[in-house]
C-alpha cells in the first residue's frame, strides 16, 4: 500500500546550499541541487526523481546512488528515510548485449488472435 | 474543506494534462492518484507522438496536438519534454506488408494527413542503419516522439505550481452520486466533494465508473519494453513495422527505447503485478535485430512491463457520461494515449469548465458500445 | 527447459555452503556466479576468521573458500562461472547470461546468495580519480596484486575499514589515518589495536569535508563534527594522500529478489532493502530463499550457516531429507548462528551504551575512541597475568578486552593455560597455575593479533616481548629497531631476538624483541631502523 502524500507546495522559496553541486548520480551526473530542486517542485519518490531527472537511470541502475537519493528526498520532505520507498528493481540485473539477449534458444510462434 | 470545483481520479498523463489546462483558468482542482504520479502506462510506453496509423476517430485529437500543442509544450511547461518531430517510419519487408501500409496511408490521407509510401532506398536515406531487407515504408514527416515520463511529470509540476492539489497514495474506490448527479468521490478513508469528476485511471477506471453504473468494456494487456545504453545519434524517426515486430525511437539521451511482443500478452490479464516474462525481451530484441542488425552489440540496461487499458474497439472513451451529470471519462487509450494527451487534456478542460467542445468527441462516446446484432 | 533441483545464485560463502548442503542430500545443484572466480568475498579475505572451530575460526578467508569449492566439486555441484543471472521470473525460472547467449533454467528451489555492495559517501571531490570503495581496494590488492595508491585515507572505522586498512599496510602502502564521524570506533577493538600500534592516528568524531586535486586526489580535508553531526568550524585538518577509501557500510544486493516479486522491507539493522523471509530464509515466494549478506549484512561465518539452513530447507521441500532430520540440522545450525550473534557488536546490542563487558570489566574508552587500550587500563583484564606471575617467567598476555564471539586461543595452548569456556564471547582468562612453555601458538593463533608473550626474566635489565607479525619484509634475528607502544609511540630501542614462522601458524610470524625491562607491559610493535 503506497503511503499517502499530500503534494503541498512549500511556502518558502527554494534555498540553494553550498554543497548542491556535489554529484550524486555518477552515471548520469545529476547533482544534489538538481535532486533537491526536483523535490521542491513536487517529485516526492525516488521513482519520480528518476523519471524526471534520470538520476538512477544510468548503467548501474541506481546501485550507487539510490540510497543517497532516498536520504536527500527524506531530508527535503522532512520525513524518516524509512518512509521513502525504494525504487523499482528490474531485469536485466546487469547490462546484456541485444545480440546475446536475442540468442536465448526460444523462438515462439506468435499466437494469432 | 474537502470541496473542489473538479476532482480528477488518476495521476497519469491524461489526468495531469487536464489538471494543468484547468488550472490555467483558475479552476479549483483536486487530483487523486493511488500510487505515484505517472506510475502507469504514462511512464511505460514507447514515446510515440503520431497521427499516422490511427483510427480515424482519434485523428482530430492527434492532428490538433501535433499542430498546436506539442511544438511549444516544453516552453509552456518550463520543462523539456524532449519532443522531436523527426517523422514516423513504418517498415515493410514483404509485399503483404506494403499492401497493409498502403491501406493505412490511404486512410491517413483521407483525414488530411501528410503521409506517403516510400521505397527501400528512400527509407535508408532517412535512416541509414536499416537492414537491406526493408523494401519500403510509410512515412509521415509530421509525426515524432517525446519523453512520456518527463511529459507527465512536467504537466504535474506546472499544475501543482498553478495551484492544483495532488494527493498520492490515495485510491478512489467509488464515485459519490447524489440525486442522480456527481457529488464527489470516496477513497479508502475519505470523501472528497465536487460537482464534476473526471475518471482518468487507465484500467482502474472500469471499477470506478461501475460504481456509478457505467460499464467500460476494457481489458488489461501486459506489454513490455526495454531501454539500452546511450549511443551516438543514429536516427530521429519514430519507428514501427507493418508486422508489429517492434516499435521505438532513439531518445535525446542517446538510449533506444523499444517495445514489442511475444504474442502471449493477451493472456496475462489476470496478473496484478507489472511483471516481465522471461522470454519477451529476447523476442523484442530479435524483432529489432531483424531490421537493425548493427545494434547487436548495444547493451540492454532495463526491461519493464505495463498494463495497456485496451478498449474493446481500440480507441478511448473521452467525454461526458451524460446519464450521470458531472461525470467525465477519459480512459481506454489502448496503448496510444501519450501522443494525443495534450489535446485530450485541453479538450477535457474546455468541456469540464465551459461545456465547450474544442474538438469533436462524438465518436469516442462512452455509450457507443451497442451489440452487433 | 534445463531443470535442476536447486539453483544457487552466487558462489560465495552462503551460496557454496547451500549447494554443499543440498548436494549432500542428493539434490542436483547448479551455482551461477557472474565473476570469473568463485568464492565471493572469501577470496579477498586474507585475514583469519573469528568465531569458534565450527565457524572455521583462525582460518584465512581464502582457504575457507578453497575448501568450500573443493567440497562442492566433490559432491557434483555444477559451478558455472562468468554466468550472470539476469532475472528471476515466475515459476522459479531464471535467465542466465554467458558470453554469447542467454539460457532459461528452472528449479524446484532457488537460493539467492548475491551478497552485498558498498555504500557510498558523497563529498566535495568524491568523483576525482583515487576515491574508491574499501572493498574495491581489497579486490585490487588481494586478488590482483595491485596497490590502490601510495598514501591512503580510510573513511569508516567499522570492521571493513579496519581490516582493509591493515591490508593496505601489508600491501606496502602508507595508511595515513582512519576517520569516522562517530565518537567511537565501529569495528572490533583488536582490529583497531593492530593498526594503532603501528602509529596510525584515528580521527573519531571527524568526517571528510573535501578531496582536493585537479586530475586526481592529492589531499583531503577532514573536519570535526559535533553530536548533531554538524562540522565544527575551525577544526579542519589537511592530510596529504593520493587515495581515499570509503568504508561506510554495505547494503544487500537484493535486486533479483525484488524483481522476482518477493515482498521486500527496508530494514536498517540488516543494512538496507531485504526480502521478508522466515527463519529458514524462505521469502514470500514459495521455494525462493535468500542466504548470506543479501538477507542482511553480517559476515562470512554467518553467511555459511545461513547457506546451510537454506540448503537444508530446499532439500526438505523436495522430500530429500525428512522433517526430523531437517529439524535437528536446523537446531544445530541455529545454535551455531546464534553464537555468532552475541557480544558487543551483535545487531541486537547496537546502539546500547558501552560501559563494561558482560563480566563487569570496564570497557576501555581509549580503545573505543583512539584504538588502543591505555597503559593504566591493561592490567585489569582477565587475560593479563598479575605482576607477580610475570616476574616468575614467560607468560602470555592476552589484550582481548571486548566481548566478541571468538575462542581459538583456548585450543591453541596445549597446557590449557587459556580459558574461554562454552560461551565464546567471554573474555579469555589466564590460568595462573599453569606454567607457560613459551611455544607461542597462542600468539600466532589469535585472529585479532591480541596475544603476546612477555618474559621479564631476561639477563640484565631487559625483557623479551613476542608479538604477532604479518608484514613483509620479515625482520631478521639481530636486526635493530625501535619498540612502539599500543598507541604507536616511540618507546625505546629494540633488538630482534628471533622470528619464528611455522606451517602451523599459517603466515603469522612471531617476532621476539628485546627491550628495556620497564617496557615489558608497553612495547607492542617493532619497527626496523
Amino acid at each position: 500500500m503506497t503511503k499517502k502524500i499530500i503534494r503541498s507546495k512549500s511556502p518558502n522559496t527554494f534555498t540553494e546550499l553550498p554543497d548542491d553541486w556535489i554529484i550524486i548520480c555518477r552515471c548520469e551526473e545529476i547533482t544534489k541541487g538538481e535532486i533537491r530542486r526536483a523535490v521542491y517542485e513536487g517529485m516526492s519518490t525516488p521513482n519520480e526523481i528518476k523519471r524526471y531527472l534520470r538520476a538512477g537511470m544510468g548503467l548501474c541502475q541506481g546501485q550507487t546512488c539510490s540510497h543517497l537519493i532516498r536520504f536527500i528526498v527524506a531530508r527535503e520532505l522532512g520525513i524518516p528515510a524509512l518512509e521513502v520507498p525504494a525504487p523499482t528493481s528490474r531485469a536485466p540485473a546487469r547490462p546484456v548485449e541485444m545480440g546475446v539477449l536475442a540468442n536465448d534458444g526460444l523462438k515462439l510462434q506468435a499466437v494469432v488472435n | 474543506m474537502n470541496t473542489y470545483d473538479v476532482i480528477i481520479a488518476g495521476g497519469g498523463v491524461i489526468g495531469c494534462a487536464t489538471a494543468y489546462y484547468l488550472s490555467k483558468s483558475g479552476v479549483k482542482v483536486l487530483l487523486l492518484e493511488r500510487d505515484e504520479i505517472g506510475v502507469g502506462g504514462s511512464s511505460r510506453n514507447g514515446g510515440g507522438v503520431r497521427q499516422s496509423a490511427r483510427d480515424l476517430r482519434e485523428m482530430p485529437l492527434a492532428m490538433y496536438a501535433v499542430q498546436n500543442l506539442w511544438p511549444t509544450l516544453s516552453d509552456e511547461l518550463g520543462a523539456d519534454v524532449e519532443y522531436c518531430q523527426g517523422g514516423n517510419l513504418r517498415l515493410a519487408k514483404t509485399p503483404e506488408h506494403i499492401a497493409f501500409l498502403e491501406k493505412m496511408v490511404a486512410a491517413g490521407k483521407s483525414a488530411g494527413l501528410k503521409l506517403e509510401m516510400i521505397s527501400g532506398d528512400e527509407v535508408r536515406r532517412l535512416c541509414p542503419y536499416l537492414s537491406d531487407l526493408v523494401i519500403g515504408a510509410s512515412y509521415c514527416p509530421t509525426d515524432g516522439h517525446g519523453n512520456p515520463m518527463r511529459t507527465t511529470l512536467a504537466f504535474y509540476r506546472k499544475a501543482r505550481e498553478l495551484g492544483v492539489l495532488f494527493i498520492t497514495g490515495e485510491e478512489v474506490t467509488s464515485l459519490k452520486v447524489k440525486n442522480g448527479k456527481i457529488a464527489g468521490v470516496c477513497t479508502r478513508t475519505e470523501t472528497y466533494y465536487a460537482d464534476r469528476v473526471l475518471v482518468a485511471s487507465g484500467y482502474g477506471s472500469r471499477a470506478i465508473a461501475a460504481s456509478a453504473g457505467i460499464d467500460l468494456p476494457m481489458t488489461k494487456v501486459l506489454l513490455e519494453a526495454l531501454v539500452t545504453e546511450a549511443q551516438p545519434k543514429m536516427f530521429e524517426q519514430m519507428l514501427g513495422t507493418a508486422a508489429a515486430d517492434f516499435y521505438g525511437h532513439q531518445t535525446s539521451h542517446g538510449s533506444f527505447i523499444f517495445g514489442g511482443s511475444s504474442g502471449y500478452e493477451n493472456h496475462e490479464y489476470e496478473k496484478t503485478r507489472r511483471e516481465t516474462k522471461s522470454f519477451t525481451a529476447s523476442s523484442i530484441c530479435r524483432g529489432i535485430l531483424g531490421y537493425f542488425p548493427g545494434l547487436s552489440s548495444v547493451n540492454v540496461i532495463r526491461t519493464w512491463a505495463g498494463f495497456v487499458d485496451e478498449m474493446c474497439d481500440h480507441v478511448p472513451v473521452i467525454g461526458k457520461a451524460d446519464e450521470v451529470p458531472g461525470l467525465y471519462l477519459a480512459c481506454g487509450f489502448s496503448g496510444h494515449g501519450y501522443g494525443i494527451s495534450p489535446a485530450v487534456g485541453k479538450t477535457l478542460a474546455a468541456l469540464i469548465e465551459k461545456d465547450e467542445y474544442l474538438l469533436p468527441l462524438d465518436a469516442l462516446r462512452y455509450d457507443r458500445f451497442v451489440p452487433r446484432i | 527447459m534445463e531443470r535442476y533441483d536447486l539453483i544457487v545464485i552466487g558462489a560465495g560463502p552462503a551460496g557454496l555452503s547451500a549447494a554443499i548442503e543440498a548436494a549432500s542430500a542428493g539434490m542436483s545443484v547448479v551455482v551461477y556466479d557472474e565473476n570469473s572466480r568463485p568464492g565471493g568475498q572469501l577470496f579477498k579475505q586474507i585475514h583469519k576468521f573469528f568465531g569458534s572451530r565450527e565457524h572455521k575460526a583462525k582460518e584465512r578467508g581464502f582457504r575457507i573458500g578453497e575448501k568450500l569449492l573443493a567440497e562442492a566439486n566433490d559432491l557434483g555441484v555444477k559451478v558455472m562461472l562468468s554466468s550472470t543471472v539476469l532475472g528471476v521470473y515466475e515459476n522459479r525460472e531464471i535467465t542466465v547470461m554467458t558470453a554469447s547467449q542467454v539460457n532459461h533454467v528452472k528449479a524446484s528451489s532457488i537460493i539467492i546468495a548475491t551478497g552485498a555492495s558498498e555504500n557510498m559517501l558523497p563529498f566535495k571531490g568524491w568523483t576525482l580519480p583515487g576515491v574508491i570503495g574499501a572493498g574495491a581496494a581489497q579486490t585490487m590488492m588481494n586478488l590482483h596484486g595491485v596497490r590502490p595508491g601510495k598514501r591512503v585515507l580510510m573513511i569508516g572505522s567499522g570492521n571493513v575499514g579496519l581490516v582493509v586498512g591493515y591490508q593496505i599496510m601489508q600491501a606496502g602502502c602508507t595508511l595515513a589515518a582512519v576517520v569516522d564521524a562517530s565518537p567511537t570506533i565501529g569495528g572490533y577493538g583488536v582490529h583497531a589495536a593492530k593498526i594503532a600500534r603501528t602509529g596510525l592516528p584515528f580521527y573519531t568524531s571527524h568526517t571528510i569535508k573535501e578531496a582536493h586535486g585537479s586530475d586526481r586526489v592529492e589531499a583531503a580535508t577532514i573536519v570535526e563534527v559535533d553530536k548533531s553531526w554538524n562540522p565544527v568550524p575551525g577544526s579542519e585538518k589537511r592530510i596529504e594522500i593520493d587515495t581515499i577509501c570509503i568504508a561506510v557500510g554495505l547494503k544487500p544486493m537484493s535486486q533479483l529478489a525484488a524483481m522476482a516479486g518477493c515482498v521486500m522491507e527496508e530494514n536498517p539493522l540488516k543494512g538496507g532493502v531485504v526480502p521478508v523471509c522466515d527463519e529458514f530464509g524462505e521469502t514470500s515466494l514459495a521455494g525462493v530463499f535468500v542466504a548470506g549478506d543479501v538477507a542482511g549484512i553480517e559476515e562470512a561465518s554467518s553467511a555459511m550457516i545461513q547457506g546451510k539452513i537454506a540448503g537444508a530447507a530446499s532439500a526438505l521441500r523436495m522430500g530429500c531429507i525428512s522433517e526430523d532430520i531437517f529439524k535437528s540440522k536446523c537446531t544445530e545450525y541455529r545454535r551455531s548462528l546464534e553464537q555468532l550473534r552475541e557480544g558487543m557488536f551483535a545487531h541486537k546490542n547496537r546502539g546500547k551504551p558501552k560501559e563494561s563487558t558482560d563480566e563487569g570489566f570496564k570497557l576501555s574508552q581509549s580503545l573505543l575512541q583512539r584504538g588502543f587500550v591505555a597503559d593504566v587500563e591493561i592490567s585489569h583484564y582477565p587475560g593479563v597475568p598479575p605482576a607477580e606471575k610475570r616476574a616468575r617467567g614467560i607468560v602470555p598476555v592476552i589484550e582481548c578486552t571486548q566481548n566478541i564471539p571468538c575462542d581459538p586461543c583456548q585450543d591453541a595452548c596445549r597446557k590449557g593455560c587459556i580459558k574461554v569456556g562454552t560461551t565464546i564471547t567471554k573474555l579469555p582468562e589466564i590460568d595462573a597455575a599453569v606454567e607457560c612453555t613459551g611455544c607461542g601458538m597462542c600468539v600466532v593463533s589469535c585472529p585479532g593479533q591480541a596475544i603476546f608473550l612477555i618474559n621479564e626474566c631476561v639477563e640484565g635489565d631487559f625483557a623479551n616481548v613476542s608479538i604477532p607479525y604479518e608484514f613483509h619484509p620479515l625482520p631478521n634475528k639481530g636486526d635493530k629497531g625501535i619498540a612502539l607502544s599500543r598507541s604507536g609511540e616511540y618507546l625505546g630501542e629494540a633488538e630482534v631476538i628471533s622470528v619464528v614462522t611455522s606451517r602451523a601458524s599459517d603466515e603469522t610470524s612471531m617476532l621476539t624483541m628485546r627491550v628495556c625491562g620497564e617496557l615489558s607491559m608497553k612495547a607492542r610493535f617493532f619497527r626496523a631502523n
